[in-house]
Formats: C-alpha cells, structure tokens, sequence
C-alpha cells in the first residue's frame, strides 16, 4: 500500500507545545443509513431485527456505564442512564415497529425517521441549552444505527491507545466523558484561544490547535498527526524527514525549557537594574503549580471564564470563593488580579439563555453584561471579596468603553463591601480596582480613567482586533492581526503615558506580552509587569536580563517612526539578535 | 382523572435527564399519563416525548393523570417538580 501524502493545515495555537501520535477521530463518519423497501414476509424480521439492535445498545451502553463510573465517578455515569431509558422508550419501539410494517421500510431507516423528528423537535426550539441537548439523543441514535448496520460502536467513541483527539468541536459534556489520560493534544474545527477546549488543553499542559474549519473530514483514525501548538498548525501523514524534524524541535523545546527553568530564582530586572514583574494568566487553579514552577510573582490575570462555561449551572457564591480563595492562599501573599466574569465573544454559556449575537466581540459582554446582570456580578464580587481576606487581592473589570461603567462598577464594589461587613465577614477593603484597557475609547480617555481607578492592564489581543477591526480567526484577514502595528504602538504609548501620569501600576496582559519581538519595547515604554502563560515566564525574563533600560528606550525611539509593521520588526529582531549571548546567567 | 398545572423550575429546563426522572416515577403507576406543553403532548411515561415537548426553564406544562391510583402519582410526580429534578 502506498504510503498517504503528506500535508499541513494551519490554525490558530490555542496551547503551547509539540506531539507526535496517531489521530483518534471522534465523529469523523456520516452515518449512512441505507434505505430499502422490504418485502412483506420480511417484515416481522426487521421488526426483530430492530428489537436485537436494541438490547444489543443496551448491553454496550451498560458495560460503558460502568467502565466510566469506575474511571470517573457516579455523576459522570448518571447521563447513561437517560441513554438507557431511550432504549426502553414505548413511543420509540412502537412507532418504529410501525413505520416498519405500514411503510415497509427496512429498520435502520424507520428508526431514522422517528428518532429524526424527536431531535427536530428539541432542535428548533429557541432555548440553546435544551438544544445543546440533542447531543445525547444523537449518540443513542448513533450507536443504535451502528448496531443496525453491525458497525462496531465501541471503538468510535474513545481511543484505546495514546492519541491526539481531532474533533468538529468538543463541548464539556464531551471532555466529561473522555480518558483524558490517554489524550496526547487537541486538534478541533471549531473554536478560539478562550474556547473550552482551548482551555482544557492549557491546564493539562497539552498541546492544541483549534479554528482549523474542515480539518475532521481530511484525517483518518490512526493517522500519524504532528499537533505543533507553537505555531498553531497540524502536519498530517508526516515523512520520516519530518517526524525527525519535529523530534528535534521537541528535544530543543525541551532544553530550552530546562535551561530556562534554571533562571526561576532569578529577578526579572535588566542590565542597569530597571525591575520588572513577571505575573501568570490563568484560567483555572489546576495551573497554580505551573505559575509558582516558573517563578511567577503572581496571578496578573485571572480568567473566571472557567467555571461559568465548563459546567451547566451559574457556580454559587460558595463556589466561587472556595476557587479563588484556593488561588489567592497558593500564592502566598502575592497578587492575584481577579477579572470579572467576560462572558460573551466566543464564551457563550448556553445556560445563561442568551440568544445568539450576530456580532458577539461587539456585543453583550464583560461588563456591560454584569451590569445588566447585576445578580451574576454581585455574587461573584462577593466571592472575590471574601477571598481578600487570605492574600492579596486586586479586581479587574474587562471590555470598559464609557467611564460610567467604572462608576457604577466601583459603586456596586462599594455595596457589596458594605453588605459583607454587615455579614459580619473579613475582608480587604481596599482591594486594589482596575480595568482591562483593550477598546480603543479606554485608550483615548485614559487620562480619565487613570483618575478612577488604581491599576490599568492593557489586553492586546482585544486591543488590536477592535483597532485594526480584524477577526484573527478569519483566516484571509488574520494577517492584520500582529503586535507590532505602528497604529498599537501609539495606542500603547498614550495608554503608559497616562499611567505614569497618575503613578497607577500597568500591566500588559495580552499575548503581545509573550511575544519576545514586542518584550524590548513594551520595557522601553516603561510598564511595570509582563503577565504572560506561565510557561513563557522564563523567556521574557531572560529576554529582561539580556538588556538595558536605556537601549531599549532608544529602540522604542527609532521605531517609533516607521509606518510599517516590517521595518518595525526587522529593527527589534536586528536588536535582539545582537544581546543573544546576554542573560542566560545569573545576577 | 386529576389535572394539574406546573411550572419547569429547574435551571436548564425539561431535558433528558429530567425527562428520565420523570418517566421513572411515572412508570412506577398504572394510571395513564398525558403531558401537554403548548400544543404539544407527549406520553408521560415516554422520556423521548417529554424531551420533545422542548419545556424550557419556566415553562408551564399541563399533567393530567387517569387511573386507579391516579392521586398517589399527581403526589410523586408534583414531588419532583418542587424538587427541581433533584438539580439544584
């Protein structure tokens, strides 16, 4: 048999890191359900037929039951027991026994048509969590199709051996129900950089590639895939020429990581002493070890996404608390800026009833979502609260565009101050209140916000799609999605300049702070921290330790009048390239 | 027959899970039961139907029970409706 071609797909990095490993394909085949007319003694056969199909299900899903809840617990097995139910449902069996017999379908397409309408049913209504829902019904369907057609069920639904999951999508009810110890990366079709998947695959330290449109249809089960997580593409069917490539890149990764590893108890300050804080972005506290092994100074981001999307319930008060206070103890002391919730742009959780948005990253979401719901807000205010009273603690509000939302957020901050030490509860007072500066209108007025407020963070990824008014996920635009615009820089520049003005700490929380080509500048505009995924931490520090305040200033000077991208790029480079030797080593 | 009124409070509506709490307290009777949510029906003891009623989160559904212990299952079943599906 002839080897298959090579070739890669590209898209967007959505976890660091580089894995070799065969694919395991979730969903990849379209059931065919064949149609035929049967004859009319065979008819009581395919009723039999249907039955056996049945009770053939019921057995595979009861042994997988019980496989999950020894794997995982009880709760996680409890939705099979719904699967079962199907299995026994009288409408199912006696409607399909009947189309069988007046329309003398054969089984598998009967049970096709009923099963088709009761997901139509659930499908077309408006609530999107009832609707999510049909995916239960569907992987009955599936399975019962399977056993109909005698298709081996098992093995499509979870890889036996070490694999790289490829999937359309992946929601949390799925990755509820996965061996995620025999999972090597993540490749889906859908999804961002904040997509759950996304999430997972960072707080596992796994590599994953997401956003890559119609790559499930292109891959095989057991097809060797290269996940490279660095550069956010997919190499499929590699050659032997590549695979050692890709090897070497992997031990080089590795070492880099080990070298670096060794500078953790280092500070982050540059030649001539100007200091710098290097903090961690976070999405959820599994990751604390992973900011504290790096030597992060502390927690510049924390995304509270997490549990608003990875379960199907709003996370009480108590939740809430217990999570961040874990958070803020583990740091000892040090700070952990805290973001309220930014549901919305591609964080939809379903539970929340939102209808979909034609325009989600220009719609209800960040605070003008908490302000509206000012229920969620104060809940989880409340939480962040309580936590203050066990480290150190500062709160964020993200996506602010008008300053009345500053002052209704601070004065809702200052309610529910009020109602805690009523509760008699301990707390901080004085808990330090910033906002996310990543809409063009905060940079414009910062000035005035700098006023309100005690810290800015500026999130770049934010800032620069709505400066340069680019999907970055859209691959034929993507290109105008870089760091380095002349147009960010000024935006930047006025962004510091406002700070100083007002002596407020600013940080740089987006993933230009992790881009080492924008490190010289972002220390030549002089902002006090670099909050990065903790496993950057050691290569902006060394980048840090490798050069002066002073030259970097000076680079921030001359490319401060170029107009394009390209120049600013191969300046910085030229610059870097030239301190490469610096730094590796100690104070 | 009893015919009663109740509204679906759990948070994220009548979907298969619950529909399957329902259909195993239903079927523990031998009185006939018939749900109705705007124009639909469905078999109470079908949990298929009742997730193809589509009763979102504070949706009204109309119960009506017919048989000899038609009063012990309107009890149960108005049970787990106060008990959210036993979600919360």
């Amino acid at each position: 048999m002839a080897a298959k071609p090579e070739f890669e797909r590209r898209g967007i990095s959505a976890a660091p890191g580089i894995v070799i490993g065969p694919a395991f394909v979730r969903d990849a085949e379209r059931l065919h359900v064949p149609r035929t007319l049967v004859d009319a003694t065979a008819v009581e056969g395919e009723v039999a037929r249907f039955l056996q199909a049945l009770s053939d299900t019921a057995r595979e899903l009861r042994a997988f039951k019980a496989d999950i809840a020894s794997r995982m617990g009880d709760d996680h097995a409890r939705i099979f027991d719904a699967h079962l139910m199907i299995l026994e449902d009288r409408m199912l069996i006696d409607e399909t026994s009947a189309v069988v017999r007046n329309e003398r379908l054969n089984a598998a397409a009967a049970f096709e048509k009923v099963i088709g309408k009761v997901i139509a049913s659930i499908a077309g209504i408006e609530d999107e969590y009832l609707k999510e829902r049909t995916i239960d019904v569907q992987d009955v369907r599936k399975r019962i199709i399977r056993n109909l057609l005698g298709k081996d069920t098992r093995a499509a639904h979870r890889p036996g051996e070490p694999s790289v999951l490829v999937a359309h999508d992946l929601s949390p009810s799925d990755t509820a129900q996965l061996d995620r110890s025999i999972v090597l990366g993540y490749v889906t079709d859908l999804g961002g950089r904040t997509s759950h998947t996304a999430i997972l695959a960072r707080s596992q330290g796994l590599p994953a590639v997401v956003g890559l449109e119609n790559f499930v249809n292109r891959v095989e089960t057991g097809d060797i895939v290269i996940v490279d997580g660095n550069a956010g593409s997919v190499i499929v069917n590699p050659t032997p020429t590549t695979i050692e490539q890709y090897e070497n890149e992997i031990a080089r990764f590795r070492d880099l990581e080990e070298q670096l590893l060794t500078l953790t108890g280092y500070p982050a300050h540059t030649l001539d002493g100007r200091s710098f804080t290097l903090s961690a972005n976070l999405d959820s506290p599994d990751e604390v070890d992973s900011v504290i092994e790096h030597g992060g100074q502390g927690v510049g981001l924390f995304r509270t996404e997490y549990f608003f999307i990875s379960q199907e319930y709003l996370p009480s008060e108590e939740e809430q608390y217990k999570v961040y206070r874990q958070v803020v103890e583990r740091m000892e002391g040090k700070p952990v800026v805290i973001r309220t919730l930014d549901i919305g742009g591609d964080k939809i959780a379903s539970y929340l009833n939102r209808s979909p948005e034609l325009n989600p990253f220009m719609g209800w979401r960040g605070i003008r979502f908490c302000l509206t719901r000012k229920d969620i807000f104060k809940t989880q205010l409340r939480a962040i609260y309580r936590a203050s009273a066990h480290g150190q603690v500062k709160i964020m509000f993200p996506m602010i565009s008008q300053i009345e939302e500053v002052l209704r957020a601070k004065e809702i901050c200052a309610e529910v101050r009020e109602d805690l030490k009523r509760e008699r509860y301990k707390l901080d007072e004085n808990v330090p209140l910033g906002i996310m500066v990543e809409t063009p209108s905060a940079v414009a007025l910062a000035d005035h916000y700098a006023r309100e407020v005690d810290f800015f963070s500026i999130g770049t990824n934010d800032l620069i799609q709505y400066t340069m008014a680019v999907d970055r996920g859209n691959s034929k635009i993507a290109h105008l999605y870089q760091h380095l615009q002349p147009s960010i820089l000024r935006l930047l520049r006025l962004t510091v300049e406002a700070a100083r003005k007002r002596k407020i700490h600013v940080s740089v929380c987006g993933e230009m702070a992790g881009d080492p080509l924008s490190v010289p500048i972002l220390i030549g505009l002089g902002i006090d921290e670099f909050s990065v995924s903790p496993n950057m931490i050691p290569e902006i520090k060394r980048i840090i330790r490798s050069v002066t305040f002073d030259e970097c200033r000076a680079l921030l000077r001359r490319v401060a009048r170029f107009r394009t991208t390209n120049e600013i790029e191969t300046e910085i480079d030229a610059f870097l390239k030239s301190r490469a030797h610096n730094g590796r080593n100690g104070p | 027959m009893v015919e009663f009124t109740k509204q679906v409070g759990n948070k994220i509506g009548l979907h298969l899970r619950a529909a399957g709490e329902f259909v195993k307290i239903a079927a523990q009777f031998t009185s006939e039961v018939r749900v109705y949510h705007g124009d639909r029906y469905a078999n109470g003891k079908s949990i298929l139907g009742l997730a193809s009623l589509a009763a979102a989160r504070g949706a009204n559904v109309r119960i009506e029970i017919e048989g000899p212990d038609e009063a012990a299952a309107r009890k149960a079943l108005e049970a787990l409706f106060d008990a959210k599906f036993y979600e919360e």
